[in-house]
């Protein structure tokens, strides 16, 4: 899967320019930078949550699901907030289980903790198929416990799915346990792109090293 | 003061007809007017909160202007519209009941329509987000938004109501607090005071504030309810 070109200004200031990218379906792409560097402007772009300055879509064809940073819980339970986007009770308990929440199923999702949202939410973007899929953040919020077994989920679901997923995270160690390639970003541009192992372990641009080296810590 | 309260008391367990005629032609008023604020200002209040299109500011202010008109503004307008030298003087509306349920209406529906746009503008944008995110359509965002105002829907209508049960200014320039036809509540306080008789005005004040009071915990209620 391949994505456009494409810039992104706020207020008339550039906040992201990226070269076409490509994003291998059935693998997982961590997109890592510092605050600022654009990740989450990628990810709206990306999703058609915003448009892009030439207005045109930067991905055409394909459908793509986006969980946001602060994912809202809809006023209604659990179980209800996961089965609206998708019918099969069983993937949604089963998805549940995975992530230790099946005991909250009827209780409201407004009585959620916040860690316990983000994992409601990721088993509500988890229940259909898509052929891209954007995390951002997805387990920011979550203990030690709940983000290995949602790392474990997300990268089974990458792998039944076969969609290419694009995971937006802070953690290095995080992108170094499930991603197969990683794209780092600084000021809104590209740094460098590839094979996980080569860009996490042995990067070739002098900003990337310095980034793994501040936030590998 | 104790011997009126108390007339004021046997008044209201007597079931006095008078009293019962002004509550009748109070719930007439206050009633048909909220509901028809709650009918235009929600779906104005949404569409305000959560639409994007040129001029919205500007009905922004003018909704927040219209929230703080005196009510005896209105009544004026309305009086001059629909006077014998008004536009509408051949509708034969003035001191009657369907012209101060208009007033009302005038009065109370940017109340609504603030604390639905307040509501939906904070709410809306997060909301959106994660359904477009999840790829739903404009028909599924617009129901889930729905679903999310449902408090806000009830505070809305109880606090218009509230206010159209308190208000005096405008019923009694349109209505003219005519007995047994138009006079409601605050008019026949204002009335009877007037002339000296307080055991019907107290009466009246007395099932005014259980009236509030009333509102107030159905909103407390409300509140801790739908903020679980």
């Amino acid at each position: 899967m391949k994505t456009a070109a494409f810039t992104k200004s706020y207020h008339r200031r550039l906040a992201l320019s990226l070269p076409e990218l490509e994003l291998p379906k059935g693998q997982i792409t961590a997109v890592l930078g510092p605050n600022g560097s654009g990740k989450s402007t990628f990810a709206k772009v990306l999703s058609g949550i915003e448009a892009a300055d030439d207005k045109q879509p930067i991905l055409t064809g394909v459908t793509v699901g986006y969980l946001p940073q602060k994912s809202f819980p809809f006023r209604m339970s659990t179980e209800k907030n996961i089965l609206q986007n998708g019918k099969d009770p069983q993937r949604a308990a089963a998805l549940m289980h995975a992530l230790g929440i099946e005991g909250l199923a009827g209780q409201s999702a407004k009585r959620l903790s916040g860690g316990e949202t983000a994992r409601m939410a990721l088993c509500r973007i988890l229940m259909r198929p898509y052929d891209l899929l954007i995390l951002d953040e997805p387990t920011a919020a979550m203990d030690m416990e709940s983000t290995l077994a949602a790392e474990k989920l997300i990268l089974e679901s990458c792998r039944e799915q076969g969609c290419a997923l694009l995971l937006i995270t802070h953690s290095i160690s995080q992108a170094k346990r499930i991603a197969d390639r990683a794209l780092v970003l600084h000021s809104g541009g590209l740094v460098e792109q590839g094979p996980g192992e080569q860009v996490l372990y042995a990067p070739r641009e002098e900003q990337t090293r310095r980034f793994l080296e501040f936030y590998g810590l | 003061m104790g011997s009126s309260i108390r007339k004021a008391i046997e008044l209201i367990l007597s079931a006095d007809p008078e009293l019962l005629n002004i509550l009748a032609t109070t719930a007439k008023v206050c009633l048909t007017s909220s509901v028809i604020a709650l009918i235009l200002g929600v779906p104005l209040g949404i569409l305000y909160g959560a639409g994007r299109f040129p001029g919205r500011r500007v009905l922004l202010v003018l909704n927040r202007t219209l929230m703080g008109m005196p009510p005896v503004v209105c009544g004026l307008l309305f009086y001059l519209l629909f006077s014998g030298v008004g536009p509408f003087r051949h509708l034969h509306l003035l001191f009657t009941v369907p012209l101060m349920i208009l007033a009302q209406v005038v009065l109370i529906t940017p109340i609504v329509v603030g604390t639905m746009e307040t509501f939906v503008a904070d709410t809306a944008p997060a909301l959106r987000e994660t359904a477009k995110g999840l790829g739903f359509g404009p028909g599924k965002q617009f129901r889930l938004l729905v679903n999310e105002c449902v408090y806000p829907i009830f505070s809305a209508y109880l606090l218009s109501f509230a206010r159209a049960i308190a208000e005096v200014g405008a019923v009694a320039m349109v209505g003219g607090a005519i007995a047994w036809k138009t006079n409601v509540m605050t008019t026949a306080i204002m009335t009877y005071t007037n002339r000296g008789s307080f055991t019907l005005g107290i009466a009246l004040g007395l099932i005014l504030l259980s009236l509030s009071l009333l509102v107030n915990v159905v909103l407390s209620l409300l509140q801790r309810r739908f903020s679980q």
